[in-house]
């Protein structure tokens, strides 16, 4: 059995490649060490490329509450693809408008001077006229940006020439840039004053246990 | 590449040489270097593709082809579309004022309850033809039916079985029912029938050619319904559960009479101009307000929300915002009072400070 599994992997290496061929023993490996569709399931079946999972969040549908239940409150997904930016000159402009509400950040990115400003501005705008819509959201101004990330998008590789003849691939970046909206005021941050923060150290220090001592 | 090499070439000759043969090294003179130029060996395993230069796409691959003789046959963009269902209702049945809000014992109910089909002469025509395609049709046992095909069609809705729902309703009636219901969840159930169901109104139209024949049968049905209508999220968007209705409905059933596998399925709901107004919906609506010149105030107070003028409608089912499948138009459903201006930038501020309160007509 050993003897065929080896010769099998020397033909895969010369038909495929290397990288192939270790990808094609970690399969026959995996189901033998674990136990089963368990442990496949830590696997990505699906190619992360082509799968818009973002998009797909908004198509969830839940049961319909109780009338004793607490009131859902409702998210709203959005997402922009292949913008021509950076993904972490974006990351800043996330960063700022993550936990406020949609009017401040509206207001925040408008008066931005940065390219991203006007992008995200646009799509925050999407997705709350998306929501109103289409997600029986009542009041508009009733959001906040739960979640708000950037993400690399597919890059386009150029030549870039440099001396001597030598040459650099160029990459020209793209960026995603994913949202989520959710009904509701803003999640109050907890403001933690530099003496809470003694107080708490000092309090720390004073529960230690002391073991093995007198 | 090739010259900064030959360059240190020159100099490494020059230095080996220099110690064997000083005097022609200081001379400068210029011998022939042997072809030694290093070849890059290695194998770049990605070169990014040469970004096609401007004049690039000047050739007509179309003319080449003309030129070499290939001749392509002209190709005949043909799609057979059946059509199996009309589009709309054709001569709609008007129903009387008042119907079903007077009571039977009344002089006017009991004129209202005699009034049967056999007035109208049109009806009996179409009726007749009806009868010479489909030899098993009976006015009295196809209000049963029709009252089976709308409880069928309606249940199938609220599993959003979409086999089932197209083999009850017609292809012209499906997308009325079931726009923007896809994500919401909705809840259905009929109570019981407050009367019988009665066939009220018949025609036969034809489309396109003479003889396409399709029927065209308008049920009448007085009864108790309940419907409640939940969003992505699970929350109540319209009506009720236990809270049941009265509804009157008039129903359109059609059926491709020529077609022998023809099935008769529902087409579309009458809704009469005097039909009340619905229940309006647990969610605060904008209105967007009247058009002000700039420098014009917005009077408040003397201001009155427009009411939709009362139409008729034959097309049947309720497009509220998101399509439900619903009695009456909603538009007189929700009525709101603005306490600031109407521009764009003051109802986003006045959307949290609007009223709301139902219509009461």
């Amino acid at each position: 059995m050993r003897r065929r599994k080896e010769s099998n992997m020397a033909t895969a290496m010369t038909g495929r490649g290397f990288i192939g061929s270790i990808y094609g023993l970690l399969q026959t490996r995996l189901p033998v060490l674990g136990g089963g569709p368990l442990q496949l399931s830590c696997l990505h079946t699906s190619s992360s490329l082509e799968s818009k999972s973002w998009e797909r969040r908004n198509l969830k549908v839940y049961p319909p509450q109780l009338p004793d239940e607490p009131r859902r409150p409702a998210e709203i997904h959005h997402s922009r693809r292949q913008i021509k930016y950076s993904k972490d000159k974006l990351w800043y402009l996330a960063k700022m408008i993550r936990g406020m509400s949609v009017d401040e950040a509206i207001a925040q990115l408008e008066f931005n001077d940065k390219k991203g400003a006007k992008i995200m501005k646009e799509v925050l705008l999407e997705a709350q006229e998306m929501a109103v819509k289409n997600h029986n959201v009542e009041y508009k101004s009733n959001l906040y940006v739960a979640e708000s990330y950037s993400g690399k998008g597919k890059y386009l590789k150029r030549i870039r020439y440099h001396g001597r003849g030598m040459f650099g691939i160029m990459d020209k970046v793209y960026c995603h840039y994913f949202v989520k909206l959710v009904e509701g005021s803003p999640p109050r941050k907890e403001e933690r004053t530099s003496l809470d923060q003694a107080k708490e150290y000092v309090q720390s220090l004073k529960s230690r246990t002391i073991i093995h001592s007198l | 590449m090739a010259m900064p090499m030959r360059r240190t070439l020159l100099t490494l000759h020059r230095a080996t040489q220099s110690n064997l043969k000083s005097a022609e090294a200081s001379l400068d003179v210029l011998h022939p270097i042997p072809l030694l130029l290093p070849v890059r060996t290695k194998k770049r395993y990605f070169i990014p593709p040469a970004v096609g230069l401007k004049g690039k796409s000047e050739e007509n691959p179309e003319a080449k082809a003309r030129a070499a003789g290939i001749v392509f046959r002209q190709q005949y963009l043909e799609r057979p579309i059946n059509i199996a269902c009309t589009a709309g209702i054709f001569d709609p049945y008007i129903p009387p004022e008042g119907d079903a809000r007077l009571s039977t014992l009344s002089k006017e109910g009991l004129k209202q309850r005699t009034e049967q089909i056999r007035q109208s002469a049109a009806s009996q025509l179409a009726i007749r033809k009806v009868k010479e395609h489909d030899s098993e049709f009976k006015t009295k046992d196809f209000a049963e039916r029709a009252q089976e095909i709308f409880i069928e069609a309606h249940n199938a809705l609220t599993q959003f079985n979409k086999e089932k729902l197209h083999s009850l309703v017609t292809e012209r009636c499906y997308p009325e029912m079931t726009r923007g219901n896809r994500y919401k969840t909705i809840r259905w159930r009929f109570v019981e029938s407050l009367e019988p169901p009665r066939v009220v109104h018949a025609r036969c139209p034809d489309m396109v050619t003479k003889g396409n024949l399709y029927g065209q049968v308008t049920v009448r049905m007085h009864s108790k319904q309940t419907l409640a209508i939940y969003d992505r999220f699970g929350r109540l968007m319209l009506g009720s559960e236990e809270h049941s209705k009265d509804v009157l409905e008039y129903l359109v059933i059609e059926r491709h009479l020529i077609n022998p596998y023809g099935r008769w399925r529902l087409h579309g709901k009458i809704v009469p101009s005097w039909a009340p107004a619905k229940d309006p919906i647990i969610k605060t609506v904008i209105i967007p307000g009247p058009e002000l010149k700039p420098g014009q105030e917005f009077d408040a107070l003397n201001y009155e929300v427009p009411k939709p003028a009362a139409v008729q409608w034959k097309l049947g089912f309720l497009l509220f915002e998101k399509g439900f499948w619903l009695l009456r138009h909603w538009k007189q459903q929700v009525s709101l009072r603005m306490n600031k201006l109407p521009c764009p930038e003051a109802n986003e501020a006045a959307s949290f400070s609007t009223e709301y309160h139902t219509s009461l007509e």
